[in-house]
């Protein structure tokens, strides 16, 4: 037993160390393309970078904590409503997908005429390229203009300014974000159920279980790991899902709709020859960054998602 | 020449020691077969000599050439995989081509070597075809072919009739015994089926907990198992172990298990002993016979030409005084269940375990005087 | 116990819901699609938007949408699908090398610290991507490379990577050990079994990576309208933000449609022939899960 040449990191790396060569460019690329550019944002986010003008871009200087300091007292009122929106459109988003796709997969998954015409339609708004139908969508939500008003008129509705109004901007965010994501949900739930060994249904059947019984008890069960790992991806995707909102509310009414990801764009490049406010862009980043990770180790930790990453 | 040794191999993973300390001597051209049940480290030990594993401690020896460090590609080692493991996107030829266009043979005689070796195993017409339209019998022998085309030191070979039905899988036994007559080279087989063990190994090495148990002759294993583990292991059906004790007896000693009381000789160790004996070495029979002891027949087995008789053997007073649970192979049909039966065994066949299972050689049944 | 009528009945509802279920959300999923191949192919322009306009008139049949996008457009239409093409095009084929390297090093390989790099990746990965613009075009305006081709494509290609990697490896994952290994037997090393044996069998899969990789660069705005300032480099998707936000009315109803569609057809056209394909894909982690 004294050799133990298998045991020891220097035959590992002898055996191994091939792994490293392939994976030396994408070390780099995530060196110079993400981890520096967090770094420095992290590092804008801790100065006066563009911060009421005073900085430009070959001069700013450190000053600590204090754009959190300010984000955390004087800000708080617009922190807080970042918060707020980014949970809610992430939150809310993520149940109607749920739920909707839950729904439709189970009705699809049944033995029904049909099945692949439908299946076809229902896929088309995934397949066309998202900002595409999301520019489509905001012209349609229009007041004067919009499809959706036009159809209102038709049926005899006052016209509504959609995107004037807080809860109405959600409605419209939320329609349109289902329309963009229920295909996929659905999709890959029919894909899930139907992976469920038959002989289940069978049996449950023989037991006497009823159709929503089976359901809660052998489909729910089975689909588990699928809703929770799609549903965190929904969630963090939405969470920083950019167009929607940038494009048909722009976070309007006011801030009522901002969530970090688009302030943090719109204080960065948004009104073209105002000096650029880098720093809060900065902040904003950080802020939506040290949350995703938060949420993302509480389901990781409360689950068992990383088995098939680190099998 | 090119035999394969093995010189006290250990391989540990992280909390198991799947082979441990086996040392095992190949010499060239035999058909070696390795058997254990599953998670015994048999495959481990294959895999251990085609360089796909490195051991923890020990060497492995191909030919006279210590090959611990080299790679599998350098061991000129061909294998067949339990799964077959060919290339998906490759035809047929060229599942067999590979490892000749690998090593940059020159075509003619890539082609050459790749049809007469197709035509060896009747599987030439089946050269323009994908692994994924043949058969489970075809995909096998594609998978021979690919191992005997390249011509290798030694072929090791993971259960490879494993996959294959019932029926095909007696005939490919055969023919992969013709082959190894044919081509004189050495093979290493890993199985975990005994029977398949007894038809094909040259030699059995009965590997248990990554140990090696024994190695020796397929009649040798039978007749003289190291011990009790590779005696129940080994021999269809299993061999019946009668647990006792070995007592004085007046003039000697005798083995006690229940109503069963055998005079016995050589070594006189008194204490808790097992005898086993193979179940076609037990004979039944409707009337008493000098040393037969009386029973009931609890259960039977039909294997078709013979019966596998179960039978509670009993003290002459009857059914309350302890009985034995023995098992004996007989002509078919010939018993019953709740049949009366004397039992008798060839008291030469019989084999004693001493109380950690390994076999006792200085033991035997004393001889009847008759 | 309910008759056999009964449950005859149960059944012939069910089916009916079912229908209704699925024609809704069909309904759904198709009225905007509908609206802009209508709008698209009538007449311009349209004084108001009503339900009316749903309803196509022959007598209102067009192409003149299609004309104006295609070849009065400035910058012209075929420059901005080159630009798209040649953004898209290199930064889905570096992308795609890269990730074929990781997933196989992620899949085959237990390296000394892979659940390090796994982590690590994982956590990078988290970084909204939105937010890499602002030290992107920081860092990339101090090297000169705004408004280059070079400074869109580098980002572009970097952000493929590591979602690529990881479906590589998922898809390397379902691939035996034992192909390799009777590579390895077969007198390869494991480079030669890569290039030879396991890259072969991801084709399908790095079919699906590249075609995600060139649209995520294709429908890309956000990075590109920040980048790229002069017109002869913008990308059919700064094109259509243009017409699109020319507010005269509903009078480029027509041309943003148009242009939604020219610009969408390749896309769709490709999700559709390979949807099956390309979902199995998707979904092999999270299915497996």
């Amino acid at each position: 037993m004294a050799d133990l040449r298998d045991q020891t990191i220097g035959f590992r790396l002898r055996r191994e160390w091939p792994a490293y060569v392939y994976l030396l460019p994408t070390i780099l690329v995530l060196l110079f393309l993400n981890a520096y550019p967090v770094a420095y944002t992290i590092y804008i986010s801790l100065t006066d970078f563009g911060t009421g003008g005073k900085g430009s871009l070959l001069s700013y200087h450190y000053i600590g904590l204090t754009n959190y300091v300010y984000a955390l007292t004087t800000g708080w009122s617009t922190t807080l409503a970042l918060v707020e929106n980014s949970f809610f459109w992430a939150a809310g988003s993520v149940v109607l997908f749920l739920l909707i796709g839950l729904a439709l997969a189970t009705v699809l998954n049944q033995e029904i005429r049909g099945k692949t015409v439908y299946r076809t339609v229902i896929l088309l708004p995934w397949a066309m390229p998202a900002f595409i139908t999301i520019l489509v969508w905001s012209n349609m939500w229009g007041y004067e203009y919009g499809l959706i008003n036009g159809i209102l008129h038709s049926v005899g509705i006052a016209p509504v300014d959609w995107l004037q109004h807080t809860d109405t901007a959600w409605a419209a965010l939320f329609v349109t974000n289902v329309w963009l994501s229920f295909p996929f949900y659905t999709v890959v739930f029919v894909a899930t159920m139907q992976a469920i060994p038959k002989d289940l249904y069978e049996a449950a059947s023989i037991d006497g279980a009823s159709g929503f019984s089976q359901f809660f008890r052998i489909t729910l069960p089975f689909l588990r790991p699928t809703i929770i790992f799609v549903g965190l991806m929904g969630f963090l995707f939405t969470f920083n899902n950019f167009y929607p909102i940038y494009l048909i509310t722009s976070g309007g009414p006011g801030i009522s709709t901002q969530i970090f990801i688009t302030e943090s764009y719109n204080q960065a490049f948004g009104s073209l020859g105002a000096t650029p406010a880098f720093s809060t862009a900065a902040l904003y980043s950080v802020i939506d960054f040290v949350i995703i990770i938060a949420i993302t180790v509480v389901v990781i930790w409360r689950t068992d998602l990383t088995r098939n990453w680190l099998k | 020449m090119t035999g394969i040794r093995l010189e006290n191999v250990t391989k540990r993973f992280k909390t198991t020691v799947a082979v441990d300390d086996v040392s095992l001597q190949i010499p060239d051209g035999e058909f070696l077969v390795i058997l254990g049940a599953s998670g015994s480290g048999k495959s481990t030990i294959l895999r251990l000599i085609a360089g796909l594993e490195v051991q923890t401690s020990g060497h492995v020896y191909i030919g006279d050439m210590l090959v611990d460090d080299y790679e599998p590609r350098d061991r000129n080692i061909a294998m067949v995989f339990q799964s077959y493991a060919l290339y998906p996107h490759l035809t047929v030829y060229n599942n067999i081509a590979f490892g000749l266009k690998v090593r940059r043979v020159e075509k003619g005689e890539i082609d050459r070597r790749v049809k007469s070796t197709a035509q060896l195993l009747g599987i030439d017409d089946t050269l323009d075809r994908r692994p994924s339209e043949l058969s489970g019998g075809q995909r096998q022998r594609v998978a021979l072919a690919r191992a005997i085309v390249r011509d290798p030191e030694a072929f090791l070979l993971d259960e490879p009739l494993s996959n294959l039905d019932a029926k095909i899988r007696s005939s490919a036994r055969v023919e992969l015994k013709r082959l190894h007559q044919q081509l004189k080279q050495t093979f290493v087989f890993v199985t975990h089926d005994q029977s398949e063990a007894m038809t094909l190994g040259d030699r059995l090495a009965i590997v248990h907990h990554g140990k090696l148990l024994q190695c020796d002759t397929p009649e040798q294993v039978l007749s003289r198992p190291a011990n009790r583990y590779v005696a129940s292991f080994v021999g269809s059906p299993e061999m019946v172990f009668l647990e006792g004790n070995v007592a004085s007896t007046g003039s000697g000693f005798s083995f006690v298990s229940g109503p069963v009381v055998i005079p016995i000789r050589g070594e006189s160790r008194v204490g808790p002993v097992t005898i086993g004996l193979r179940p076609w070495d037990v004979a039944v029979g409707r009337t008493p016979q000098p040393g037969s002891l009386p029973g009931r027949v609890t259960g039977v087995e039909r294997l078709g030409p013979s019966d596998h008789l179960f039978v509670d053997v009993h003290g002459a007073g009857g059914p309350p005084t302890p009985t034995a649970a023995v098992r004996a192979l007989v002509r078919a049909y010939e018993y019953d269940i709740g049949d009366s039966v004397w039992v008798a065994f060839d008291p030469d066949r019989a084999l004693f375990f001493d109380a950690q299972g390994e076999r006792l050689d200085s033991m035997s049944v004393l001889p009847r005087r008759s | 116990m309910k008759t056999r009528r009964a449950r005859k009945w149960v059944r012939l509802g069910k089916r009916v819901v079912s229908h209704l279920v699925l024609i809704l959300a069909c309904a759904f999923a198709l009225f905007p699609i509908y609206f802009i191949v209508i709008t698209s192919f009538s007449t311009l322009p349209i004084a108001s938007i009503t339900a009316q306009v749903l309803i196509p008139k022959l007598s209102q049949f067009s192409t003149a949408s299609y004309h104006a996008i295609l070849f009065s457009q400035s910058p012209s239409f075929t420059s901005l699908l080159w630009n798209s093409t040649i953004f898209a095009g290199s930064s889905a084929a570096i992308g795609l090398l890269l990730a074929a390297f990781t997933g196989f090093a992620l899949s085959k390989f237990n390296f000394p610290g892979r659940r390090t790099f796994v982590y690590f990746i994982l956590l990078i990965s988290l970084f909204p991507s939105f937010v890499l613009i602002l030290p992107f075009y920081l860092e990339f305006a101090k090297l000169g490379l705004i408004d280059s081709y070079l400074g869109l494509i580098i980002p572009y290609s970097a952000g493929a990577v590591v979602f690529s990697g990881i479906l590589v490896k998922n898809y390397m994952d379902s691939i035996p050990d034992d192909i390799e290994e009777a590579a390895l037997v077969d007198g390869l090393g494991r480079t030669g079994a890569f290039f030879r044996v396991l890259l072969p069998l991801c084709y399908p899969i790095l079919g699906l990576a590249a075609f995600l990789a060139f649209v995520g660069p294709y429908s890309d705005y956000a990075l590109a309208h920040v980048f790229l300032t002069s017109s002869d480099k913008w990308t059919l998707a700064l094109g259509l933000y243009n017409v699109a936000s020319t507010d005269s009315g509903a009078s480029n109803y027509g041309l943003v449609t148009a242009f939604a569609i020219v610009m969408s057809l390749p896309i769709v056209a490709f999700y559709m022939a390979f949807q099956r394909y390309i979902i199995g894909g998707l979904t092999l982690g999270a299915v497996r899960g």
